[in-house]
């Protein structure tokens, strides 16, 4: 499926910011089931610094400067991407949990010491009796990995609801698991923290959902705006997508931007700007199927 | 007692007095001083012998000649918030440890070895990863670990030099050998404090040093400075080089300052630095200047609030950016804190095997990582024979209330199991003789174009218990000066050359905004100080004779000055009945004492010493030592306020005399001087406001009284040798260019200042603040004050009270002009967006 995806994000300032530093994760990376056909940045005032690298996890990272005042910074990220539907195992067919944690930490041969990075805390995912307590219910002993894992996605889909107000960008995730409530990012943090706990690989997927469905479809939570998920390895397939505010297994509407550790690895915008006093931000997101 | 010998070679009688014979070294360490009771090793004899022959008593006073010299050179920290602030970070005990040429040779050779892996290890890491593919690293160490900075990953540093500066602590092992406890990387400090330690203790025993054959410490400095000079390809004159520090709220704000000067690095804090198109400048009031190296004493993690921890002021928001474009060279480059991973150091002797092919000639403090298998058999087997320390996050320090063998199984890769430490001990002065005090001992390395040069030298660090000689309150922890004996006649090398100046960072006499601003505003305090200092004194003179004070006609005036200025509280009227004794004392001793009065003598005081601290690189040793006399104004709560307030104003222009002479006149001295012009142009313009009413009425006394405040009485009496007269008085005080107590002075020095500031040849017409000060010297000068006279009905005094507050508000706008102008172009204060809305839905 072809997608053209719009990302736009304004900043307006109170009084002009006299430099603005900003870091984008906003052009999608390649994966095996997805090609970017094109891509590119418009940003308003035109910066007088840009410099395009691919970060420690292959994501595509942009770093901009505007140096002089400016009461208005607009940052539109347009790309073309082309998916298709990964091949996913079948759930009950994948090893146990049990024998996955032993091979990573065993990290005995290259193809697992990618995953290894993705087995401890990071900065915004601590490991905690709670995280592992919640996802050790999903996985009793000799439980297949992938079953497990839809198992906790699925728990934490009906067990927990959707509701923007109650949290924050500081929100812990033993917070969430208190409270039972957040969007997309705190229930992937959630599931990522639960299946570390144990010993798993997982990491933090940014990215996007179609906004139209598909005629008679309904539309999904987290469409109109950039969306997270979780990627769990999976020993002889690869790194496998979860979707827990959805409970689904990500097909060819979700267009993966970047991956990390957590959402701080791969935050679409941030920056640090030098006056401006207080500022407005707006965010919109369109991703519109191509025909 | 035996008198031994204070010069010559060692004796090898055994000596023994009342100074040593009691040093008692535990039995099971090693012993650095003595080769058994009653023996001192060979090399320490001569040592001990001169020791020996000074009495308890010289000993003693050096001791605290040291001290002194430690607390007037402002080596404490927390000097403003803690009223018993004066803990000194590794406080200086005058025994030096003494380390042999064939020990030092041996120990620097293991040194070499040590960095050379180390920043083997740091480019491997930050670059290509094969000791990690190929197993060498477990991947716990990087993954796991918050000191491996994965922004830094793929940077290429100037020189392509990961570790351009490399500290260890060693320890001596109970048969003497050294091991090393810890290595540095990120931004090893100490090394300013092994240099004071040098200055102080070469001074306390001039004869001693030179005496014995002691390897010098200026050439390491030399080295390092060549080798950054080289590194960056950096011109010999005028080199784009700073010293980042946190700020004076660092502990050891002292070292930064010190190294800075000796080094000839401006001292700049991240608010001074900016990046622009990957470029790092620094700030100044005439634009930006290009910043090629920065030694950083800012930790990784508080390096780039942009690229890391966000939130936070210090360090530079970019500056990982500008690391990438090889733009500036970072002394270390950031990320390589990674080299102070406990665990690491477990893995080094095979590392230096695997990338050198031999074994490491300094061996580890024995050590466990429970990240591997064996590591963790062995901590769990012997866990109570060993400590257990977190293995890479220092904020991980398991909790000794928790089952510790539970959370090392829970998370192995979080511990260090290590052996007890049992340091050597060494001789340090303790209140009247030598006492065995635990010690290590810090060491530096830094890059040369050859590799590596080690400091022949350190920081000794002791304390009386091993807990707080491996703690993290160097407060706690006492230090001493590490002297490397050399077998060869060592070529005289002066530390002090490089002290005597100030680091300019210049091309052209320019100055960071920041610096102006501090500098300006010690100005204002220093003469606001001064000024209070002077009416409390006259206040104080009149009540301490016989007369009543309701007798005294001039008082009313004096105390209306203190009121108008903030000092005492209420409004006292004309005519109005004095306050009884009593409370008049008790509101004296609240303008002089009371921390919380802001306008009170000790509060003032505080603002100049903290002004001061802001900008403790641009003013003289000399200085520096003379303002932290002002400290002990608080505690005097002297029995006689007068004698205190003289002291106070002798320290007081004892300061300002030491600051202004040792200061080229360049920008720095015109900011400060304009501080204190505007001050005291404010004060003077009061002060007549005020006494203009009186001096009529009570005439001589109120006219003596304001001639006296404004310290011209002398000048008054060699110029008219008249009685004192309300119209010369006045001229004297506002008119006279030639006075430098008048206004008219003021006014003109200001006006000569902001003719020389910069970027004033690049405009065609004139700046506000320019306008504004020939303004207000033009009104000065056209003043006339003939018709100033005793009123009859009308009052003739109309004009001169307007012009008086038309002056006043001329220099608030003035100084704010100043302010809008040079200081606060470039906002500092950085504000952090996270979008969008700061998740994820």
């Amino acid at each position: 499926m072809k997608y053209r995806v719009c990302h736009k994000t304004t900043y307006r300032y109170a009084e002009p910011a006299s430099l603005s530093q900003n870091e984008l994760y906003l052009l999608p990376r390649e994966t095996g089931t997805q090609k970017v056909i094109e891509s590119g940045l418009s940003i308003l005032p035109q910066p007088q610094y840009l410099h395009r690298r691919t970060d420690y996890f292959g994501n595509n990272v942009h770093i901009f400067m505007v140096q002089h005042p400016h009461r208005e910074l607009a940052v539109t990220a347009t790309s073309l991407v082309e998916t298709t539907c990964p091949a996913t195992p079948a759930p009950e067919q994948t090893p146990s949990w049990e024998s996955v944690v032993q091979q990573l930490a065993a990290h005995a041969d290259p193809a697992t010491l990618e995953p290894c990075q993705f087995v401890f805390a990071s900065p915004l995912i601590e490991l905690t009796d709670g995280t592992r307590d919640y996802a050790h219910t999903s996985f009793p002993p000799g439980r297949p990995l992938l079953a497990g894992a839809l198992d906790l996605m699925a728990r934490i889909f009906t067990e927990f609801t959707y509701d923007k107000g109650a949290t924050t960008v500081d929100t812990s995730v033993d917070q969430v698991l208190t409270n039972r409530k957040g969007v997309c990012q705190d229930f992937a943090h959630l599931a990522i923290g639960g299946l570390r706990s144990l010993g798993l690989a997982a990491r933090y997927v940014s990215g996007y959902l179609e906004t139209t469905p598909p005629p008679g479809k309904p539309k999904l939570t987290g469409a109109d705006a950039s969306h997270a998920w979780v990627s769990l390895f999976v020993p002889g397939h690869g790194w496998i997508d979860l979707d827990p505010t959805n409970n689904l297994i990500p097909g060819e509407a979700h267009i993966t931007v970047a991956w990390g550790r957590d959402y701080g690895d791969v935050t679409p915008v941030k920056g640090v700007v030098m006056g401006g006093g207080a500022h407005t931000l707006s965010v919109t997101v369109d991703v519109k199927k191509q025909v | 007692m035996i008198t031994p010998e204070p010069t010559g070679p060692a004796s090898s009688q055994p000596s023994s007095s009342s100074l040593f014979e009691v040093l008692a070294c535990p039995p099971e360490g090693y012993c650095e001083a003595f080769a058994s009771p009653g023996t001192p090793r060979p090399h320490w004899q001569p040592l001990i012998a001169a020791l020996e022959a000074m009495s308890p008593q010289v000993l003693a006073n050096r001791q605290d000649r040291v001290r002194r010299r430690r607390h007037e050179d402002g080596a404490t920290f927390n000097l403003f918030d803690d009223p018993a602030g004066r803990a000194t970070p590794w406080a200086l005990d005058v025994m030096p440890l003494l380390v042999t040429a064939a020990e030092w040779a041996a120990l620097e050779a293991g040194l070499l070895q040590r960095a050379r892996v180390m920043e083997k290890i740091l480019a491997d890491v930050y670059g290509p990863q094969r000791l990690l593919r190929e197993g060498h690293l477990p991947p716990a160490l990087l993954f796991a670990n918050p000191r491996f900075l994965r922004p830094c990953h793929g940077i290429q540093p100037v020189g392509k030099r990961f570790l351009t500066f490399y500290a260890a602590d060693l320890y001596r092992d109970a048969r003497g050998r050294f091991r090393v406890l810890r290595d540095y990387g990120a931004n090893p400090c100490g090394l300013g404090y092994a240099l004071e330690n040098r200055i102080a203790i070469s001074r306390v025993f001039p004869e001693l040093y030179h005496k014995a054959q002691i390897r010098r410490l200026a050439p390491f400095f030399q080295t390092f400075h060549q080798a950054t000079l080289q590194r960056a390809a950096l011109p010999r004159e005028e080199p784009g080089i700073v010293l980042l520090t946190p700020g004076p709220e660092s502990r050891i704000y002292f070292e930064h300052a010190l190294l800075s000067r000796y080094l000839g690095y401006p001292l700049v804090e991240g608010q001074d630095l900016t990046v622009r198109n990957g470029k790092v400048f620094l700030k100044k009031l005439a634009g930006l200047e290009p910043v090629e190296a920065i030694f950083r004493h800012t930790a990784d993690a508080f390096s780039d609030p942009f690229a890391l921890r966000r939130g936070t002021t210090a360090g530079v928001a970019g500056l990982i950016q500008a690391s990438r474009e090889q733009s500036v060279d970072v002394i270390n480059p950031i990320g390589s804190g990674f080299a102070d991973t406990p665990a690491l150091a477990v893995f080094l002797p095979a590392l230096y095997r695997q990338l050198a092919g031999e074994d490491l000639l300094l061996e580890n403090h024995p050590s466990w990582w429970c990240g591997t298998p064996d590591g963790l058999d062995h901590a769990l087997s012997n866990i109570s024979q060993l400590t257990v320390e977190p293995a890479m996050d220092p904020s991980g320090a398991p909790d000794r209330e928790t089952d510790l063998r539970a959370a090392i199984q829970a998370n192995p890769h979080a511990f260090l199991a290590r052996e007890p430490l049992r340091p050597a001990t060494a001789p340090a002065w303790g209140p009247n003789r030598a006492e065995a005090r635990f010690t290590l001992m810090r060491v530096f390395v830094c890059a040369t174009a050859e590799g590596f040069a080690v400091m022949p030298g350190g920081l000794a660090i002791t304390a009386t218990d091993v807990g707080t000689l491996t703690g993290d309150l160097p407060e706690q922890q006492q230090s001493k000066d590490v002297w490397v004996l050399s077998d060869q006649p060592v070529v005289p090398f002066s530390l002090m050359g490089g002290l005597h100046e100030v680091a300019e960072f210049s091309r052209g006499s320019d100055l960071p905004s920041r610096v102006a601003d501090h500098l300006l505003w010690l100005g204002r305090y220093l003469e606001r100080s001064e000024g209070r200092v002077r009416r409390l004194r006259a206040v104080f003179r009149r009540l301490s004779g016989e007369t009543r004070a309701s007798d005294i006609p001039e008082l009313p005036f004096l105390l209306n000055l203190l009121v108008a200025e903030g000092a005492l509280p209420g409004t006292l009227r004309e005519g109005e009945i004095l306050p009884r004794y009593r409370e008049l004392s008790a509101q004296l001793q609240e303008a002089l004492y009371n921390q919380d009065r802001p306008e009170s003598v000790v509060a003032v005081l505080a603002r100049v010493r903290e002004a001061a601290r802001n900008v403790r690189d641009r003013l003289s040793l000399d200085s520096w030592r003379v303002i932290n006399r002002l400290e002990s104004f608080a505690d005097a709560q002297a029995d006689d306020p007068l004698e205190l307030l003289d002291d106070t104003l002798f320290t007081l222009s004892a300061f300002s005399g030491l600051a202004m002479e040792s200061m080229t006149r360049g920008l720095g001295w015109r900011f400060m001087d304009m501080g204190r012009r505007v001050e005291r142009a404010m004060n003077q313009t009061r002060l007549i406001r005020i006494g203009l009413p009186r001096a009529c009425t009570a005439s001589r006394s109120a006219l003596e009284a304001l001639l006296e405040v404004s310290d011209s009485i002398m000048t008054y009496r060699s110029r008219y040798r008249t009685a004192f007269q309300l119209a010369p008085v006045l001229d004297l005080l506002l008119a006279d260019e030639t006075n430098p107590k008048s206004l008219a002075f003021q006014l003109s020095q200001l006006a000569s200042h902001v003719e020389n500031l910069p970027g004033r040849g690049s405009r065609r017409f004139a700046a506000p603040e320019e306008r504004l000060a020939l303004e207000m010297l033009t009104a000065v000068r056209l003043l006339d004050l003939t018709d100033v006279a005793c009123p009859g009905n009308r009052d003739p005094h109309d004009d001169l009270a307007e012009f008086l507050e038309r002056m006043a508000a001329h220099l608030i706008q003035f100084a704010q002009q100043i302010s809008a102008h040079f200081l606060s172009r470039v906002p500092a204060t950085p504000h952090f967006s996270m979008g969008p809305g700061g998740r994820q839905p």
